[in-house]
């Protein structure tokens, strides 16, 4: 966001412009504007098949070489970002393909990229290589065909990958389809202040909405759409319904109705307790997070549980910050990296999406963030397994076993965007 | 009032002699084959920008199969709370940022010419203001005025509030306070700066003038002082009601997601997942280039007959 930068004021003469300069002006922004609007032709929609043969894996390798992937990605989360242009970067450089992380504050931006390309009939040599994705922006894709698709089942390290699994073959409802590899768990907990509250207060979300409402002020969550704002809403849903059973499958308003309603209610009810007195919400989770660093607030939920540990070592949040996982439990997904079908360098990404699935890179994830890996530890060597139950962790995180026990399925985006809409019209815009 | 604009047409700096001719390119042509790199650059993406919003606004969206040509986004931003309380917030925040800061940048000017010898430091800190990015200084606020922020660390320190929720929460309020505290304290340097730079030696031959023929101190700021400063004020005024008006940063910082300010709402838009909301988004920004632009020539066009009848 630069100003225009100004002419020097002129002295207060009022001597007109010359009529032929004006319309010289006028003319050539005219004629821009004109080259412009005709620069836009329509596009035709072309099928996404990159030039790369995924089945032979040694032609990746060798097409791939030299090549620098842009790989777009949420960047908000400074752990994980030093672990992709740490060690990821390290062992892409191996095989000799360059990584340039390209962050952002969401993912929508690098889709909206690739439908602006789209638009502009850049059918080939893109921008964006590859995203860190899920949910709603791969249906977003899906729905835009966006997606170079059929891939991920070429990939060596696929072998650890478990395609049965319903978090891999599905994202949010939408079928993955070979349009997208799975790379990492996320498993939401609840971060709370020890000192503040007691464990009978974060037994279950119903006992965490009794204590918001005891103290006011001290519990909030993001302004929707936000991802983990979403979130949230979604573990106070469940919670008001009895689990995600009854809205499985894809949307459909006869179910969506009575258990909006019921969710309506009683955020509403809860609202005059949160923070502000939920006149207003935080716009982000950072800004949630900031909250709780300076004592505004004693809870939260989060999709990085792992990360939370580094945020206490480093001073940021108390040393008494603990987490747990309230009755009925937690929301679990699997995200995904995609590759746009007109990427510039789609065998770098591919190379990129099986250094990522390896399972020393998801052991070094966990290490660095705690995060849970995206294969199937069961597939991996007995030796593998022994090196993640060696990993240690932070007094203030939980371990794997409790994040997942409880976990729980997403529900098709469907449902995810009709609340997130939703709650704008019956929550936000209510709020005073 | 004749006595003066010859003293003004008297005072102005020296003429410089006239340029050499240079080729046998009229001066009409010349000017206009230079400035045509620069117009081309604004013609193609402000131009070609503002094309596409319209044309996306009316569902214009060729990668999306289904969509068609309607006024429907149009329709759909009218019925919709969150425009609608959106236009009030982000008019109150750019009217009044403009009006303070307009006010503070011509007092600043007027002290700042005043000044002796420490008229250069004070200058100084002024312009260095203006290297700060909005962004910058929009955390800046939110750490200064925050509820967990320094002023309500310090007035808890001193006693003076029991908690931090006692401290007035004017960060992310309804009003706008801090988004206009953040533009205030951004323009009001900028417009400093350009109201010292009118402040020349001529004016001070006119005000001398004026106070000889016996103008009281106010009437020359009024009739003399006031109407010199107003062109170069008007420019950069409208610059900073601009800016205020269709900024992004600041007011997501600082703001609400609801009720919140045009651009804001334009991004809440524009990044819905889904694709069929894409031509309200556009909408919105088409409103607010008509909004503003509608604001600006009217404000120009009540400061042209100001500035006529002041002179």
């Amino acid at each position: 966001m630069t100003r225009p930068a100004i002419a020097r004021p002129t002295r207060p003469t009022h001597r007109p412009a010359p009529r032929a300069g004006r319309r010289t002006r006028l003319a050539a922004v005219l004629g821009a504007g004109l080259l412009a609007v005709t620069a836009c032709g329509s596009t035709k929609a072309t099928s996404a098949a990159g030039a790369v043969d995924a089945s032979d894996w040694s032609s990746v390798l060798a097409q791939a070489k030299g090549q620098t992937v842009n790989w777009y990605m949420y960047g908000g989360d400074d752990v994980l970002n030093t672990f992709v242009t740490g060690y990821v970067a390290d062992q892409l450089e191996q095989v000799g393909v360059g990584l340039k992380q390209i962050k952002i504050t969401d993912t929508v931006d690098a889709v909206n990229a690739v439908i602006g390309a789209r638009q502009a009939g850049q059918n080939s040599g893109g921008s964006v290589d590859a995203i860190w994705i899920n949910g709603e922006n791969f249906a977003t894709g899906v729905q835009s065909k966006l997606w170079n698709c059929g891939w991920p089942g070429d990939l060596p390290n696929s072998k650890y990958v478990d395609f049965t699994n319903p978090g891999v073959a599905n994202d949010f409802g939408v079928p993955v389809n070979g349009c997208e590899a799975a790379w990492q768990q996320a498993n939401s907990a609840l971060v709370y202040d020890s000192s503040k509250l007691s464990t009978a207060d974060i037994a279950s979300v119903s006992s965490l909405i009794a204590w918001a409402t005891a103290h006011p002020g001290h519990f909030t969550y993001p302004a929707l759409p936000d991802f983990t704002g979403s979130m949230a809403v979604r573990t106070i849903l469940y919670d008001t319904i009895g689990g995600p059973a009854s809205l499985s499958g894809p949307f459909e308003q006869a179910k969506y109705a009575p258990a909006a309603t019921k969710l309506w209610t009683r955020l509403n009810a809860l609202a005059p307790s949160l923070w502000r007195g939920g006149a207003t919400y935080p716009q982000s989770q950072a800004a949630v997070e900031k909250l709780y660093s300076d004592g505004e607030i004693s809870a939260f939920l989060t999709y990085g549980p792992g990360a939370v540990g580094a945020q206490v070592s480093k001073g940021l949040f108390p040393a008494s910050t603990r987490e747990t996982v309230p009755a009925p439990g937690n929301i679990a997904n699997v995200s995904f990296l995609a590759i746009p079908y007109n990427a510039a360098h789609t065998a770098g990404a591919l190379v990129l999406a099986n250094v990522l699935q390896d399972p020393q890179t998801q052991l070094a994830l966990y290490k660095a963030e705690g995060i849970y890996p995206g294969i199937d530890l069961a597939k991996t060597d007995a030796a593998t397994q022994a090196q993640f139950a060696a990993v240690p962790i932070s007094r203030s995180v939980l371990p794997l076993a409790a994040l997942t026990r409880h976990a729980q399925p997403e529900l098709a985006s469907g449902y995810v965007s009709r609340l997130e809409h939703d709650w704008k019209t019956q929550v936000l815009q209510r709020s005073r | 009032m004749t006595i003066l604009a010859d003293a003004a047409a008297d005072a102005g700096p020296p003429t410089s002699p006239p340029a050499q001719r240079r080729g046998r390119l009229p001066g009409c042509v010349r000017i206009g084959l230079l400035l045509t790199p620069a117009l081309t650059v604004v013609g193609v993406f402000f131009a070609g920008g503002v094309a596409q919003a319209i044309a996306q606004s009316f569902g214009y969206q060729p990668s999306l199969p289904g969509a068609r040509i309607s006024t429907d986004a149009y329709t759909a931003l009218w019925s919709d709370p969150a425009v609608r309380a959106s236009l009030l917030l982000t008019g109150r925040v750019a009217v009044v940022s403009t009006v303070l800061s307009a006010v503070l940048g011509v007092a600043a000017a007027l002290t700042l010419r005043r000044l002796g010898r420490s008229r250069a430091w004070v200058t100084g800190v002024f312009q260095a203001n203006l290297a700060v990015p909005h962004l910058v200084g929009a955390l800046c606020m939110l750490l200064l005025l925050s509820q967990g922020g320094l002023l309500s660390r310090l007035t808890h320190a001193v006693g003076l509030t029991a908690s931090p929720t006692a401290f007035p929460a004017v960060t992310n309020d309804r009003f706008g306070w801090s988004i206009i505290a953040e533009y205030v304290w951004k323009e009001t340097p900028f417009l400093t700066v350009i109201v010292l730079a009118t402040l020349s030696r001529g004016l001070q031959d006119l005000e001398t003038a004026a106070r000889s023929l016996g103008a009281s101190r106010s009437q020359r700021l009024r009739h003399v002082t006031l109407p010199i400063l107003t062109p170069a004020l008007a420019a950069g005024s409208v610059l900073v009601f601009a800016f205020a008006a269709g900024s992004y940063e600041v007011p997501y910082l600082l703001g609400r997601p609801y009720p919140a300010t045009l651009p804001v709402v334009a991004l809440q838009y524009y990044n819905a997942t889904d694709l069929t909301s894409r031509p309200e988004a556009m909408a919105v920004a088409v409103l607010i280039t008509v909004t503003s632009s509608a604001i600006v020539a009217a404000y120009l066009t009540i400061l042209a007959r100001l500035s006529r009848r002041a002179l």
